[in-house]
């Protein structure tokens, strides 16, 4: 049964939902306007929170605190009120009367969002059919395809900075997305050039949502320096969650913001458009699909190289064999692995301590390697039971362990006592204040923490003085 | 708390002779401002989860009808997009609503005076294999994945007729493939007074059954019971039954009985003790069988004892329909009924007697009696 045991998958929440929180209750207010916003938002919550939400939503007055309680059976009571406080701090659920209402605002526009209706136009403005002029708009595989290319080129270039060669070098994306990778701290400037940081190499193994909401993340976060209105950006982001795949839209009713926007989710492949200038822009998937859950980049359609979903197999002999001819998964097996052959479908390599110490020296955890493995497992391994050999995976986190064999802490060293009974009597009292790191008697001389320093020397100070 | 999509399948019971009842009762309630309620929560499903998948079905009288399925995808610009809704939600509205107008209208020209039942099984029946369909093999988007999707299905059932006793035999069909699919049947008698099977539905396949009390509050009744997916009603207060009329429907002239008298051979369910069984074509000795009139004529209820069938019964030739599987679990429920109080004044059923009980045949039939007071009485 226990398959998936071996594997941390804790659920978590959105990493949206920590940044939401810090918003104020203003700016907050101001986004729960839009029908478009509430639903995405709503759909990043967990279970438990959007049937709270539902609950309430066609309730017209307060209900009390205890009511809703009773709802949920006793054992679960944590989880109940982990999930109103999250409600409560994303100011969608106040709580503290001791009765319990929906924000007004995100009510009113989260029954519009059900029922309909409305005039804001937050789903986006369709753009008018062609005129007869022979251009159309883009279908859903030239969308896939340039989302695609777009997001492995970026991801593409943040590996390849990692190696020396310098011969074999991708594309560069565009001048806005090496500065996002560099403030967000993905990429550092190493001799002018700019290379892959150890948070970088984890993001490579992240799934592509996840990477995706990363760099959204920092954007969000640069959005304030670039004297962007966050409202506005929060709200196109979610418009195009919205959107619906393969349609185009107007970019009349944009703000300010959200136009300059555009340029920057071309970039990351978020949004096509026919050229620059264009009057319209149609959503790929990578942007129709950032509300929900489970599809990985589903944009790999393009790809001939047979299932995308899974081309890992791992034997128990720590031989890697990854049926891809993809460029950008070689090069990030090439992180942990160390690679032998390369067929025209095929990859083979070994998973070896050397590989796998220089991919934890570069700050990738045995954790994420064992996870990469996991979630990029050939079908066929899925019928193992666990999946992955156990041998290999307790080796990958023998290895991580060796790493931390050695441990340092910053302490004062108390040598040269005069008497054994002078040692002895602060090493007691040092002992009782728990700030003992390491001693050793017949040396008379023990280590302490850096914090407890003081407290010694007033007391040995004490002790020669009177 | 895994977070995957769900599928839901909601029948509804379209009677026009019922809703019409339903507007016009003391607490009304319209198809009109049902409808509205509905969609609400059919865009609450479909909102709750990107992945969510929905299907919706309509019993008509006499025709049950796909009204939509999200996976069935229309053409994207068969509808025309507003910038104020969002686009799911306007297919999903615009088809249900289209849908259910052009059956309604279809209807009123060819039925007009008779009452022909609702075929709320047919509905259930096509809701079934529709999620068979969709659990059983792989989505072919994309060619992505191979395996087929975890879809959790469920079905919920709105109804607002009475039991058609009629419908007994294909409507436990239904909860046993149900069973077998891991199906929740969740079912909600919106008009009129509590439904047998509707209540054996949900039991037996572990949803809610809920008789909705405060009409006008029907939106808030679906929202709160039945949209939980089943992962996260384990954590949820959900209404449950504490009380379930498990009777069954005779096979003959498909009454619902309190005391059933149950073929030896293939577990058929009769109203009276029949010479022949009418499924197996069985006979029966005579001698039992006239202990079982003589018992049924005075005191059948309380002092019905009948002997072990004989040893040297005769085998049956034919086994008739398609009614083995399931009849085992027919007899023990019919054996563990209880509620006492709901057993008089039940409609006997309107269907007519269709077959007449040939008599002087052998019976060899076991009564299997049950006391009001719920003991078994049989052996």
């Amino acid at each position: 049964m226990a398959v998936d045991d071996t594997v941390p998958q804790v659920k978590k929440e959105h990493v949206l939902l920590p940044f939401l929180q810090t918003l104020n209750q203003t700016t907050l207010t101001s986004l729960y306007k839009r029908p478009s916003s509430c639903l995405s938002i709503f759909r990043l919550l967990s279970s438990l929170e959007r049937q709270i939400i539902l609950n309430l939503l066609w309730l017209e007055s307060a209900i009390t605190t205890s009511t809703l309680a009773a709802w949920v059976i006793r054992e679960a009571k944590p989880l109940y009120d982990d999930a109103l406080s999250t409600l409560s701090r994303l100011h969608v659920l106040p709580t503290g009367s001791g009765k319990l209402a929906l924000n007004p605002t995100f009510k009113a526009a989260f029954r519009q969002a059900i029922a309909g209706g409305g005039s804001g136009g937050s789903f986006g403005v369709p753009a008018a059919e062609h005129k007869d002029d022979g251009r159309s708009g883009a279908n859903t595989t030239v969308l896939d395809e340039y989302a695609l290319e777009r997001w492995e080129t970026i991801l593409h270039y943040m590996v390849s900075s990692g190696t020396d060669d310098r011969t074999r070098r991708p594309p560069e994306p565009s001048p806005g997305v090496r500065f996002l990778l560099k403030t967000s701290g993905l990429m550092q400037e190493v001799y002018g050039s700019l290379r892959i940081s150890s948070v970088g190499f984890q993001f490579l193994l992240y799934s592509p949502h996840e990477q995706l909401w990363h760099l959204l993340l920092q954007y969000l976060h640069l959005a304030d320096q670039r004297r962007m209105d966050l409202v506005d950006v929060l709200s196109f982001l979610f418009m195009l969650s919205t959107m619906e795949l393969g349609r185009e839209y107007s970019v009349q009713n944009l703000t300010k913001t959200q136009s300059a926007m555009l340029e920057d989710l071309r970039d990351y492949g978020l949004i096509w458009q026919r050229k620059q200038s264009s009057r319209r822009f149609s959503p790929t998937r990578l942007s129709t699909t950032l509300t929900s859950s489970s599809p990985p980049l589903p944009t790999k359609t393009g790809d001939s190289s047979g299932p995308q979903e899974g081309f890992i197999i791992l034997e128990t002999n720590y031989r890697i064999y990854a049926y891809t001819d993809n460029p950008l998964q070689t090069a990030v097996l090439n992180l942990f692995t160390s690679l032998k052959y390369r067929f025209p479908n095929l990859v083979v390599g070994s998973i070896t301590r050397e590989s796998v110490k220089k991919a934890l020296m570069n700050g990738i955890t045995a954790d994420q390697i064992i996870s990469y493995l996991f979630t990029h497992a050939h079908p066929n391994m899925r019928k193992n039971n666990p999946l992955l050999p156990v041998t290999v995976q307790d080796q990958i986190r023998l290895w991580e362990l060796e790493k931390n064999r050695l441990k340092s802490r910053e302490g004062y060293l108390y040598t040269d006592f005069a008497s054994q009974a002078d040692y002895e009597l602060v090493l007691k009292y040092a002992k009782e204040l728990d700030i003992v790191l390491w001693e050793n008697a017949a040396k008379r001389c023990f280590f302490g923490t850096l914090e407890g320093h003081p407290i010694i020397k007033s007391f040995i100070e004490r002790r020669s003085t009177g | 708390m895994d977070d995957h999509g769900t599928l839901l399948a909601v029948v509804l019971d379209l009677s026009p002779q019922q809703w019409h009842r339903a507007a016009n009762d003391p607490q009304p309630l319209s198809l009109d401002a049902f409808l509205s309620q509905l969609l609400a929560f059919l865009n609450a499903h479909v909102a709750c989860m990107h992945e969510n998948t929905l299907a919706v079905f309509g019993a008509f009288p006499g025709k049950s009808v796909m009204l939509y399925a999200s996976t069935d995808q229309l053409e994207p610009s068969s509808i025309t997009v507003d910038a104020n809704s969002y686009p799911p939600f306007k297919l999903l509205d615009t088809a249900v609503v289209t849908r259910i107008a052009a059956e309604l209208d279809a209807l009123d020209d060819s039925h007009d005076e008779e009452e022909v039942p609702c075929a709320l099984v047919g509905a259930l029946t096509k809701a079934l294999c529709y999620v068979n369909r969709i659990s059983a093999t792989p989505q072919p988007t994309d060619g992505s994945q191979g395996v087929p999707p975890q879809v959790d299905p469920r079905i919920l059932i709105l109804s607002v007729s009475p039991d058609l006793s009629a419908s007994y035999i294909p409507i436990m069909n239904a909860i046993f493939s149900a069973q077998k699919l891991k199906v929740t049947i969740d079912a909600c008698q919106i008009y009129g007074g509590e439904t047998v099977f509707l209540q054996q539905a949900a039991h037996l396949s572990g949803g809610s059954y809920l008789l909705l009390e405060h009409r006008d509050a029907l939106l808030q009744y679906l929202t709160m019971s039945f949209l939980p997916p089943p992962s996260i009603r384990k954590i949820l207060a959900v209404p449950t039954q504490d009380r379930i009329d498990f009777r069954a429907a005779c096979f003959c002239h498909k009454n619902i009985v309190d005391i059933g008298y149950v073929c030896s051979v293939c577990l058929s369910i009769f109203c009276k003790p029949s010479p022949v069984c009418s499924t197996c074509r069985t006979k029966f000795p005579i001698k039992t069988l006239q202990r079982l009139n003589a018992l049924r004529a005075p005191s059948a209820i309380d002092s019905g004892r009948p002997s072990p069938a004989p040893s040297n019964a005769p085998t049956p030739t034919a086994t008739g329909i398609n009614t083995h599987e399931r009849t085992p679990s027919l007899a023990r429920r019919t054996q563990s009924q209880q509620s006492p109080g709901a057993a008089d004044g039940f409609p006997s059923g309107s269907g007519a007697p269709n077959r007449t009980v040939s008599s002087g045949g052998l019976p060899h039939s076991s009564a299997i009696g049950v006391h009001r007071n719920g003991r078994p009485n049989g052996s």
